[in-house]
This record gives structure tokens, sequence and C-alpha cells, in this order.
């Protein structure tokens, strides 16, 4: 189970899975193409994960429409459902795994229009507030933390593992956001 | 918590604030600077900056740039006036041809940075030297001028006004060339925040990896944005044809720079995947009221220069030292 949980290529996953119904689920909406049409290697919840941290970047203007979508997501990403919280806990903190993969590029966080790559701690702190963003920045913003709790949860214990740094750096988010 | 809606929400619109203060210190300085000429002057000033500021606001959202809009103004001046003056084509269709060119040419740019991952600046500063070197042998370095006199409905892009019952002529109240900005940002605003390739593009700027993880086709984008921004450009070129009535080789050269410093004003970040429409309207609006402003305050040109490039540094420099301050 744990391996299945560590794992971040689709196709490795498929092959670890383990035998539970619910997971098989989890599995198929997550990789499946829900919106776009013709492509097959999609990872929708990381998509969803993304627009997430866009609505946290839009203006107040469009508050209405933005607090809608994250309603919307959290009924995508079954962030309401009680009755398998741990296997929940687990998918959401794989989502944040794979993005934070990501966060290791050559292109990520390079300044002034690639010519600079950023160092370790620069995408380090990037990846922070990225996940920030897209787990307790959007909640905060669209008050929506209870209903958001143990996607916050799987993100915050996820990005700790990922880097000693991070645990200072989200508390330093969390006091500068939402004091 | 409602505090820090509050800063935030003055954060995100503070660019205004700098736009009222600069509207204020001119009108002080010269009460005609509020008056309706000089402000029907500046909206047809800015209108072309607007309108290539929205394609430049996508390349720059995803992290690159397009050095080649003034030579694609350049191009669409020269092509558009040699299309109706040497051959006899029909304005319109011109006007079709010519666009279609621009676009052409923002999909080269795409080809060379997502086909062929040539960096941004490098892809796009090559297109600007081919571009202007074709500006200057099709027109044989002479202006092709009398567009305007030979085809008096091309006044309509930029010359031409709506009266106060709404008919277009050559006297009235609202430019037709700000109505055109207008139309576009509304676009640009659109796509932005109420469509997907809007997410798209703020995904790309943000994460390029994980986009393309999560299922977006990066490269397919990428053409798409330059092709965008090269569309805009020849938008921006036809305005400022029918604005001077004269093609010239020479048209625009350094209009990527002020377009850039409008839109890096306007709060879009030049790391990428931070940034909105309605910045970009107060950076252009506040490049537009300056030059208008230092014109009236009899400010030299060359003083001008240094003006511009100076908010381009803060404006960047600003970027770049609130990046830093985040990462200490």
């Amino acid at each position: 189970m744990t391996e299945y949980y560590e794992e971040i290529d689709p196709s490795k996953r498929k092959a670890l899975m383990p035998d539970d119904e619910f997971v098989r689920e989890l599995y198929d909406d997550r990789y499946s193409d829900h919106e776009r049409k013709g492509r097959k290697d999609i990872d929708w919840w990381l998509w969803r994960c993304i627009c997430l941290q866009i609505l946290y970047g839009r203006g107040n203007f469009f508050r209405y429409f933005r607090d809608k979508e994250v309603v919307k997501i959290i009924d995508e990403l079954r962030m309401n459902d009680t009755e398998h919280r741990e296997i929940l806990y687990n998918e959401y903190r794989n989502v944040c795994r794979r993005y934070l993969s990501t966060c290791r590029s050559g292109n990520y966080a390079s300044r002034f229009m690639g010519f600079r790559q950023a160092s370790d701690e620069e995408k380090i702190i990037k990846a922070c507030s990225d996940v920030w963003q897209m787990s307790e920045g959007i909640a905060s913003s669209a008050g929506k933390p209870q209903e958001m709790r143990l996607w916050i949860e799987a993100f915050r214990d996820e990005l700790f593992a990922y880097d000693d740094i991070c645990r200072e750096e989200y508390e330093r988010l969390r006091e500068e956001n939402l004091r | 918590m409602e505090q820090n809606r509050f800063a935030a929400a003055f954060k995100q619109n503070a660019i205004w604030l700098v736009f009222i203060i600069e509207i204020a210190i001119f009108a002080y300085f010269n009460p005609k600077f509020l008056s309706l000429p000089n402000i029907i002057n500046i909206s047809r000033q800015v209108s072309y900056y607007g309108i290539a500021s929205i394609g430049m606001t996508f390349v720059i959202l995803i992290a690159g740039i397009d050095l080649s809009i003034g030579s694609i103004i350049a191009l669409v001046n020269v092509v558009c006036a040699y299309l109706m003056m040497n051959m006899g084509w029909n304005m319109w269709l011109a006007v079709l041809i010519s666009l279609a060119m621009a676009t052409a040419i923002g999909i080269l740019n795409g080809l060379m940075v997502a086909s062929i991952g040539i960096p941004a600046i490098i892809a796009t500063f090559a297109s600007q030297t081919i571009f202007r070197g074709l500006s200057y042998l099709l027109s044989g370095g002479l202006p092709i001028p009398g567009v305007v006199l030979e085809n008096p409905t091309f006044g309509f892009f930029a010359r031409w006004s709506l009266n106060k019952w709404g008919i277009p002529g050559d006297f009235g109240l609202i430019p037709i060339c700000a109505i055109i900005m207008v139309i576009c940002f509304a676009i640009g605003s659109f796509i932005l925040n109420k469509s997907y390739f809007g997410r798209y593009f703020y995904a790309i700027g943000g994460n390029e990896e994980a986009s393309e993880l999560s299922g977006i086709r990066v490269n397919r984008m990428k053409y798409l944005i330059y092709a965008l921004s090269g569309f805009f450009a020849g938008l921006a070129g036809i305005v400022l044809l029918s604005r001077s009535g004269s093609a010239q080789a020479t048209a625009a050269i350094g209009f990527e720079f002020e377009v850039i410093t409008c839109v890096v004003l306007g709060g879009v970040s030049v790391a990428g995947g931070i940034g909105r429409m309605s910045g970009v309207i107060a950076g252009v609006l506040i490049i537009g009221s300056l030059k208008s402003g230092m014109i009236m305050m009899n400010v030299s040109e060359y003083t001008q220069m240094v003006v511009q490039g100076l908010v381009l540094a803060v404006a960047v420099g600003f970027d770049c030292f609130s990046k830093k301050r985040q990462t200490n």
C-alpha cells in the first residue's frame, strides 16, 4: 500500500494498485480525461490542484466565481468524504508529491526570461509558496478551511517531508497571509 | 482576516492609485491636461499600445518575451500600404492579409521557441531583425505616403470617431481606435479569466512541467500565445498606419520596450504566472498619460526616453525585488 502512494508515475501505480474498489475508483477518476479530449496522459487531480493555485491569485473582482469553483473542486476531489479519509489523505499526498517532483526542474522558478536558473533554495521557497497557495491559501481566501481540512493536512505533511526548511517557510507564509 | 483582504485588494489595485496621482500632478501643472481634446488625444495615443500589450501580456504570463512586435508593426504598415497603394487591392482584403501575415510571424516565433527550443529572447530578437529588414527591402527604405488620402475609409481605424448619435465619421467624441482597444481588452480579459486557455497560460507560467503532466499541451499553447501576440501587434500596426497615413519601415522602433513597460508596470511578473488584465490597462494608461503630460510640459524627447527607461527599470526592479524579498 505504501509503495503505491509513494510512486508518482501513473502506469507504475497501476501495477502497484491494491485490490480495493475505492482506490481503483480514485485512480480512474484521477487519470481520466474529464473535460479535455484526446489525451491519455492526464493527471486531472494535479490539474485541479494547479487550478486552486490560479484561483488563489484571482482578484476580488471575480471572487464570486472563484468561490463557486472552489466549491466545485472540493466536490470533485471528494474533500467532504468522511468515510475514506485515510485513502483520500494518502492520495492527496501523492498529488502533492507529484507536484513537488516538478519543482526541481531547470525551468522552475527561473529568472529573467529563463536566462538565470533559480538556486535550489529559491526553488524550494517557491515550491512552499505554491503548495501553500493551493491548500491553506485558497481555503482561507475562499472561506473553506473546514471543508478542505484533509487536503490542507495532506499537502502540509507532504511539504514538510520535502525539505527541512519547508516547515519554517510554511509558517512564515501563514503568518504573513493569515494574520 | 477582513483587514488582510482589504490589504490584499489595496495591493492588487495600487497601480490605479499611481495613475490617479499621476493625473493629479499633470493636471496641477497644466489644467489643459484634463481637457476633452487632450483626453481624446491620449485615448488615440494609447490605443495601439493597449492593443499590442494584450498579446505581450499573454507572452510574459508564460515567462516568455516577444521582441518582434515593433518589426511586425513596421512590416504590417509596409505590406498593407503596398497592397493598397502599389497593387490597388481592396482595403479590407489588404487588412486581412496583413493580419494573417502578422499571425503567421507569431506562429514562426512559436515554432522557434516551442519546437526548436531557442530561448524566447533570442528567437524573437532574430525575428525582429529579419522582419525589420524585410520592411526596408519591400519599401526600398522609402515611405509609402497618402494611404488615408487615397483610401479615406482606411481612416476608420484611428482617425474616425463616434458622434453623439453613435455614427462613425471624421468628427466625433469617441475615437474608433479607443473602442477597438476596449473590445480587445474585453476579449483579453475574457480569455484570461473565463476561458480554459487563460488558465493554461497561468499554469504554464507558474510551473511548465506540472502543466505538461496535468495534461496541457504546452507546446501547442506556446504556438497559440505567440500567434496571438503577432495578431495583436498586427492590429496595432493597422491602427498606427491609419493614424499616420503613411507607411514607413522605421515605424515602431523600440515599440516593444514601451509595451513591455506597460505590461510589467501593470503587475505582470517577468517570471511568469502572475498578472491581471486590469493592471495592464492601468499600465497602458499610465504610460500614455506620462507621454502626453511630458509633451504638454515641454519636456524634450530625449528626457522622455530617459524617463521611460527609468519607469521600465523601476517596474522590473520592483518585481525582482519583491521576489528576492520573498526568498530571503
